[in-house]
């Protein structure tokens, strides 16, 4: 198929034929085109409708600033929207279809909204569509939305897969134009470790839109040689496909590398790899985007900005138009005419607003026709090459709330000296606009920054160039026409809704730019920002820096939701801890829970059973009656040694611990500094220097951290040391009647009567033989109960070991529910418990905080607020009526009281049925709890929609004396 | 007592693997042992240290070896020997040696060790180490602590495009299934 606009030159490979499909015609470009130059090469004018009156939009530009030309690429599940055709890469394959139109692009239904405009201006959804009232949300909102959105998702599941990764380089080179590769170079010879990121896929920036000569040779062969050069050096990474679109902290700047973008298939591997990449300085070499002039009509498929017209000429070997017209407010628009005449196109008319000349009107349906200008002549032409000059693409600069400056000699806003640290500028980023400046200022800024990195070795001289002069004039906006002139095209936003918000008070910068939405959505107002400000300084009599601008934020460009979120999709989400005995409670029924990153068996379920009341209820009743095993690894353990170990302990524990003996377990309550209840444990004093302590399976890792905290800076002058053991030691809670027996049968050699191993007793032991191993007589069910622990490798084995043993004792493994039933029977505390607002007193404990001794917490944990004797206080709950179930965060009201929280006397924070006692119980937290015991109160859950009467009992449900933990 | 022996179970059951001639080799041959230094007794460690295995203690960010062992600095007052032992005695053998000049914990059972290296192992370590792992930045012997898709993982340079990793035992099926994906979102 022929490409009507294809002329000789540029960059593309002309062997190398591609095909692509655009709205369902099969069509033909070149490697090294764009989207975009592909559908303008083919003749190809009208791309898109805009965002909000659906009026025919063409090409805008060549680069990422694109407002119009988004397009769907590719189709099915790997569809995306919004994607600028002009940094598409074209590859053999390729689909797109044009966005946002109801019917055919060309009769597009939604056009009607140009000619309902006047109800649609800035704000319009603040003070239209107001009456009647409930019409808004029940139709109009509803309309408006369906309308409104550019391209559409698929909301099918993103085939492809993402990544991150991490880089680090003694300099970040952002940009690879002439002030990039220069940069580059100077600082790769001078030794740095460089690496140099450009979002285009081919280097050299505006040298491969340009004629102009650096170093006696085409620009773009500078380009390459230098690209070749910097390639063949080992300390240089080249990143092209690559948008650094963030500047964070600590020299820390997010890049997007589009790997297989360009590919029609990814064949497995990411898509697009998420980079943080570490430099110790960085060079922002970002060059600067054109923006366009506002007048009636400026909006028209074929009125194209200047530089974009010279990249599809000069590079990819395009004509955007067989006509074309040029206006310009400074003297870079004038070398347009000149770069194509150069390549036969006719060139209608050069208009000169610095003369007086302008374009105030345009006309053509669904592409340019023709200009009225200000003369009244009219001039065909079916493509029109504006400059409005260019504005420096300070934005990474602005990153850490940096504010740019206006300078009044290139017009526009250029970085201030506000930079994040590490950061320096040169180029036309920096405002210096002309190719043999910016590459001197490019060169010794590379040069500065090596020295400071202490490489020494020559980095060479700058490349002569060719150079120009560059001046731009103050013209923004030209009048004469009753027709709307545009800003934003991405937007809609016309100088008519500037001045609108204006006139109703919006004025400051931020407050128009939510009103009209200038500058929004996926081009940011690159290309009209600095027009839009300029606009609302005329408007506001104001001078242009006074007026500010809005603040610049990451990403620089879009970036996808897939390459943020990187691998962590399905079972690459998290990573998940497994106990040791994993595999064995798999192949034995477990049904797992999430403990943090823990998975946890929460019951074990057997033939027969129909849900998990059954599984938990025969587990709980099993191991009361005879004996359970529950792997409980997940408890945090921490080794602590040291001669000050005691004293350490003493100090982060509210009850005494310096006269623990050897061969002991505590109860240890461990508070905040404000006397909050932080966590509790056990810990057992295995030597005279030597402890371990167990947490909680929440707190593990935030009790180690506090703990550090402590040794490395509250107490540094005691010998004391910690290193966590929680993933060494597979620990096994053996609990019930016979646990005892089944233990003896395990343990080697040791005597476990009450006499010689009594509850609250440890030791280091061997089991099955020989296995080294530890146990503890503590309980968390309120049975005869031990914990073993053996190292982790042994972990599987031995919980099949103690299942085989236990075989005659009917031994039934049970999981975490079971584990909850039996200590909300035996009325411990738990997460439900300590939720962050419980002190001591609450939990009955007031007696554990030793006045004796300083410690973490305990001075605060005196306050009278949290001491006082009408306060809350953990008591036990059943129902009055046995039949009914307790809900865990109902409410406690006294009979009759209204269900407020003036009234609230306090909430249920855990429930279980007990298979003992045969009905629900509850423990919670009631104010004087403790001495309210056979009272009754409402337990009121209106998120349960349940008003139920409880009765107030000791949260010690069974065994309250504690004789069978003792026996 | 019942007639059972306890036998050990670690994830060398998985196997070496190699992708496209990268390998990632699980090290279960290699017992780890914490050793802290009691305060004020730094010179008494150093001492017995060398005399007992020959090591010097590991400057910050680096590791020591002599006769088969290594010593991997861990923190400004604690170390982490790495040497082959067969039985679960490890932290008895070092403490035995050490005779009290140092406080000893078995962490054998805490972390998993894991060999990597081949040709796309930097590429890969690109993709989840934070840590600057280029020649000139971390060669042979150098150690780091760092977090590697969310796993706290220790890394130590063997040589050039080798690394042993030390990663918590309860998460290592989650990290060598981050390990392995890392390698094969770089080979082509």
């Amino acid at each position: 198929m022929s490409q009507p606009n294809r002329i000789a030159g540029g960059q593309i490979d002309d062997k190398h034929a591609l095909s692509f499909r655009w709205n369902g015609r099969n069509l033909t470009g070149y490697a090294g085109d764009t989207l975009a130059s592909a559908l303008l090469a083919n003749g190809i004018r009208l791309v898109g409708r805009s965002f909000k009156y659906h009026r025919p939009r063409g090409i805008f530009s060549s680069g990422s600033e694109e407002p119009n030309a988004l397009v769907q690429l590719r189709e099915g599940a790997a569809q995306e929207p919004n994607t600028r055709a002009t940094m598409v890469e074209l590859f053999d394959g390729l689909v797109a279809t044009s966005q946002n139109h109801r019917g055919a692009l060309e009769w597009d239904l939604l056009a009607i909204n140009d000619l309902i405009s006047p109800l649609l201006s800035a704000g319009f959804y603040y003070k239209t569509f107001m009456w009647p009232k409930a019409f808004w949300e029940k139709l109009y909102e509803p309309v408006i939305r369906s309308a409104a959105g550019l391209g559409r998702l698929s909301e099918l599941a993103d085939p492809d897969i993402y990544d991150h990764g991490f880089l680090h380089c003694d300099l970040l080179v952002i940009g690879a134009g002439p002030a990039g590769l220069t940069a580059a170079r100077a600082a790769a010879r001078a030794g740095c470790r460089v690496i140099l990121a450009d979002e285009d896929f081919r280097m050299g920036g505006r040298l491969n839109a340009e004629t102009h000569a650096v170093a006696d040779m085409p620009g773009a062969e500078w380009a390459s040689a230098t690209c070749a050069e910097l390639a063949s050096m080992p300390n240089v990474r080249m990143m092209p496909r690559t948008t650094i679109y963030g500047a964070f902290d600590h020299g820390i700047y997010g890049g997007i590398e589009r790997k297989t973008d360009h590919l029609v298939d990814s064949a497995g591997k990411p898509r697009q790899v998420l980079w943080r990449i570490m430099s110790k300085r960085a060079l922002l070499c970002a060059g600067a985007t054109e923006r366009s002039i506002a007048f009636a009509n400026n909006d028209r498929p074929g009125v194209m900005l200047a530089g974009g017209v010279r990249s599809y000429v000069n590079r990819y070997g395009v004509a955007p138009g067989q006509q074309v017209a040029v206006f310009t407010n400074n003297s870079d628009g004038l070398r347009t005419a000149a770069d194509l005449e150069a390549k036969g196109i006719a060139v209608s008319a050069v208009i000169d607003a610095r003369k007086g000349d302008a374009v105030i009107d345009t006309s053509g349906r669904k592409g340019l026709r023709s200009l009225r200008l200000n003369d009244g002549r009219k001039i065909s032409a079916d493509c029109l090459a504006v400059s409005g000059g260019w504005s420096p693409n300070v934005n990474l600069t602005c990153h850490h709330r940096g504010r740019p400056v206006w300078n009044d000699g290139i017009m526009g806003f250029v970085p201030a000296g506000d930079l994040p640290p590490g950061l320096s500028v040169a180029g036309a980023a920096n405002g210096t606009m002309t190719l043999a400046s910016v590459i001197a200022e490019a060169h010794d800024a590379a040069k500065m920054i090596a020295c400071d990195l202490g490489h020494a070795r020559g980095a060479g001289k700058a490349p002569t160039s060719s150079d120009e002069t560059y001046e731009a004039s103050a013209i923004w906006h030209v009048g004469g026409s009753q027709a709307r002139a545009w800003v934003d095209l991405q937007n809609d936003v016309t100088t008519k809704d500037i001045k609108q918000s204006m006139e109703e008070g919006f004025q400051a910068v931020e407050h128009v730019k939510r009103y009209t939405t200038l500058g929004m959505a996926t081009d940011q107002g690159k290309t009209s920002n600095t027009l839009g400000i300029a606009i609302m300084a005329a408007a506001s009599g104001n001078a242009i820096p006074d007026t500010g601008t809005t603040v610049y934020r990451p990403p620089y460009t879009p970036v996808s939701i897939g390459a943020f979120a990187g691998r962590s999709r399905g079972k690459d989400f998290r990573p998940f801890r497994l106990t040791p005995s994993h595999e064995w409670a798999l192949a034995n029924g477990a049904d797992f829970v999430e403990t943090g990153m823990w998975l946890r068996a929460q019951w074990f379920k057997r033939p027969g059973e129909a849900g998990w009341r059954d599984s938990v209820d025969r587990e709980v009743a099993m191991t009361r009656a005879s004996v359970g095993i529950c792997d409980v690894t997940t408890l945090g353990k921490i080794d602590i040694q040291g001669r000050d170990a005691a004293e350490f302990l003493n100090r982060v524990y509210s009850n005494p611990f310096l006269k623990l003996p050897v061969g002991k377990v505590r109860y240890g309550l461990m508070l905040r500094e404000d006397g909050i209840v932080y966590d509790d444990g056990t810990c057992a004093r295995l030597a005279e220097t030597h402890y371990v302590m167990t947490t909680t399976t929440a707190n593990a890792g935030t009790v180690f951290r506090k703990l550090e905290f402590a040794r490395q800076c509250l107490w540094p002058d005691l010998d004391v040391h910690l290193i966590s053991t929680t993933d060494g030691w597979a620990q096994f809670a053996v609990a019930g009647p016979n646990s005892r027996a089944l233990l003896s049968k395990v343990v080697d050699s040791m005597d476990l009567s009450n006499e010689a191993f009594p509850f609250m007793a440890c030791s280091e032991c061997r089991v099955f033989g020989g296995t080294p191993a530890r146990l503890f007589r503590i309980s968390f069910s309120g049975e005869l109960a031990y914990e073993i622990a053996v190292p982790a490798r042994y972990g599987h084995a031995m919980m099949g070991a103690l299942m085989q043993v236990g075989e005659e004792f009917n031994a039934v493994p049970y999981g975490t529910e079971a584990l909850g039933v039996m200590r909300i029977e035996k009325g411990h505390a738990a997460g439900n418990e300590l939720n962050g607002q419980t002190t001591a007193h609450m939990l009955g404990l007031g007696g554990m905080v030793s006045r004796k001794k300083d410690s973490i917490g305990s001075k605060l944990s005196e306050r009278p607020e949290m001491i006082r004797d009408d306060g809350l206080r953990l008591v036990g709950f059943r129902p009055v009526d046995r039949t009914q179930m307790l809900s865990a965060g109902a409410h406690f009201l006294e009979k009759g009281a209204p269900a407020d929280m003036a009234h609230d006397q306090g909430w249920m924070t855990s429930v279980a049925y007990s298979p003992e006692l045969g009905h629900s119980i509850g423990i919670g937290y009631l104010k004087r709890g403790g001495e309210r015991f056979g009272e009754t109160v409402r337990a009121y859950s209106p998120v349960r929609n349940q008003d139920i009467m409880v009765e107030i009992c000791s949260p010690h449900h069974i065994d309250p004396e504690g004789e069978r933990q003792r026996g | 007592m019942a007639d059972i022996k306890l036998t050990a179970a670690t994830l060398s059951a998985v196997g070496d693997i190699d992708i496209a001639g990268n390998r990632i080799i699980i090290r279960d041959d290699l017992s780890l042992v914490s050793v802290a230094t009691p305060l004020g007794g730094e010179d008494a460690l150093k001492k017995t240290l060398t005399a007992a295995f020959g090591l010097n203690i590991p400057a910050a960010t680096l590791s020591s070896t002599a006769k088969g062992m290594r010593a991997v600095s861990m923190a400004p007052d604690a170390m982490l020997l790495i040497f082959a032992h067969a039985t679960p005695d490890a932290e008895m053998h070092v403490r035995a040696k050490l005779g009290g000049a140092g406080y000893t914990t078995d962490q054998t059972d805490s972390m998993l060790a894991i060999e990597v290296s081949g040709p796309a192992t930097m590429a890969a370590m690109e993709r989840i180490c934070p840590l600057d792992l280029q020649h000139g930045s971390f060669g042979k012997n150098a150690s780091g602590r760092t977090v590697m898709e969310h796993m706290a993982a220790t890394i130590i340079a063997l040589g050039d495009a080798h690394f042993l990793l030390l990663t918590a035992s309860s998460s290592a099926k989650s990290f060598l299934h981050a390990l392995e994906k890392s390698y094969r979102n770089v080979i082509s």
